[in-house]
């Protein structure tokens, strides 16, 4: 289960953030799923909510937002984005939106980045 | 008291998967290797190619058995004398760079002019995980359905070579070859599609040339 093993990563990456910068709890995490990521943004949180457990994220809210897919067409040369509007399949058949060849680079859209880690840090002012 | 704070971290998750990749790659071109993986899915044929393969061409190849318990795919290798290291995957269901990596230190580099690599039997997850190789081949089979290639995409468009294996049984399945070949063609025009039947020897030829061609010059 390849989600398992993405949820990991992200969590290993946000509790690394978090000691490193002395964080006491950790609140939110905000996830980039390029929607060609072969991944379920769905199971991917449930995963990280499970892993969550016992840590010092464990009452942080895990965000996903998905990222569009953007594509260079060899034939054209069309560079930018790709609707997915209308096509059912989570993994769909990606065509140039100018000419339709199926012959693209994927430039952006199968990524999996944690963007950002909303953490608690204790207030060095508070001595009293 | 406590203070919130934001921090930017903007860690590509897989990222860190293509990194390794390029340093598996470096260690093979290092050593003159040329590396293929294969993927496909369960039963597809890609464990008799690769036994095929290793019978039929003049190169030492070293071959990468990867599953979710790698001992018997590896075993059916070991008795073609071609040297094999067991990647047992356990619950994951794709290779990565990280387990090729390790796979590495087990190989004989010195001993061999081409490594194979048989990814585990799935047509969707290896898809994100570049491994480290020169050339990808897709082995999908009649028996699949002749559905199979247009319900996944991804795969056939980042595969530098598609083999619809098992031709020979199309009829008694029921499945279109025709058709697999077609949908095969419109996802990716630029590379092969080879039929084959390994069973009868047939298409086998045409692979080892294409795999052939693709080697980079300087290996």
């Amino acid at each position: 289960m390849h989600e398992l093993s993405m949820a990991q990563g992200i969590f290993t990456t946000v509790i690394d953030t978090a000691e490193a910068n002395e964080a006491t709890e950790v609140t939110k995490v905000v996830i980039e799923v390029g929607r060609l990521a072969m991944v379920n943004p769905e199971q991917l949180k449930f995963l990280l909510d499970v892993i969550k457990e016992d840590s010092i994220a464990a009452d942080a809210e895990f965000q996903i937002n998905e990222i569009p897919v953007e594509i260079e067409c060899k034939d054209c040369g069309y560079k930018g984005e790709v609707s997915l509007k209308g096509l059912d399949h989570y993994a769909p058949i990606i065509r140039c939106p100018k000419c339709d060849t199926p012959r693209i680079t994927i430039l952006n859209g199968k990524d999996i980045i944690v963007k950002n880690v909303i953490i608690e840090i204790p207030d060095e002012d508070n001595n009293n | 008291m406590h203070k919130i704070a934001s921090v930017e971290v903007e860690q590509n998750i897989m990222k860190a998967n293509e990194a390794l990749a390029e340093k598996n790659l470096k260690l093979l071109e290092d050593n003159n290797i040329y590396c293929v993986d294969f993927v496909g899915a369960i039963g597809s044929g890609k464990t008799s190619l690769i036994e095929d393969i290793i019978e039929n061409v003049d190169e030492r190849i070293g071959v990468i058995a990867g599953d979710v318990i790698s001992k018997f795919d590896a075993e059916r290798i070991k008795s073609h004398n071609a040297p094999v290291v067991g990647l047992n995957t356990g619950k994951e269901c794709h290779l990565d760079a990280h387990l090729v990596e390790h796979s590495l230190e087990d190989m004989p580099l010195e001993d061999i002019d081409w490594l194979i690599i048989e990814n585990v039997g799935n047509l969707i997850c290896p898809v994100d995980f570049a491994l480290g190789s020169h050339m990808r081949v897709v082995v999908v089979s009649v028996t699949e359905g002749d559905d199979t290639v247009e319900k996944h995409p991804l795969i056939f468009q980042t595969s530098d070579l598609i083999i619809i294996n098992k031709v020979d049984i199309a009829d008694a399945v029921g499945a279109d070859t025709d058709k697999m070949v077609a949908d095969a063609k419109r996802l990716n025009p630029d590379v092969k599609v080879i039929t084959s039947s390994l069973k009868e020897g047939k298409g086998l030829n045409e692979i080892i040339e294409v795999i052939k061609e693709h080697k980079p010059d300087n290996l």
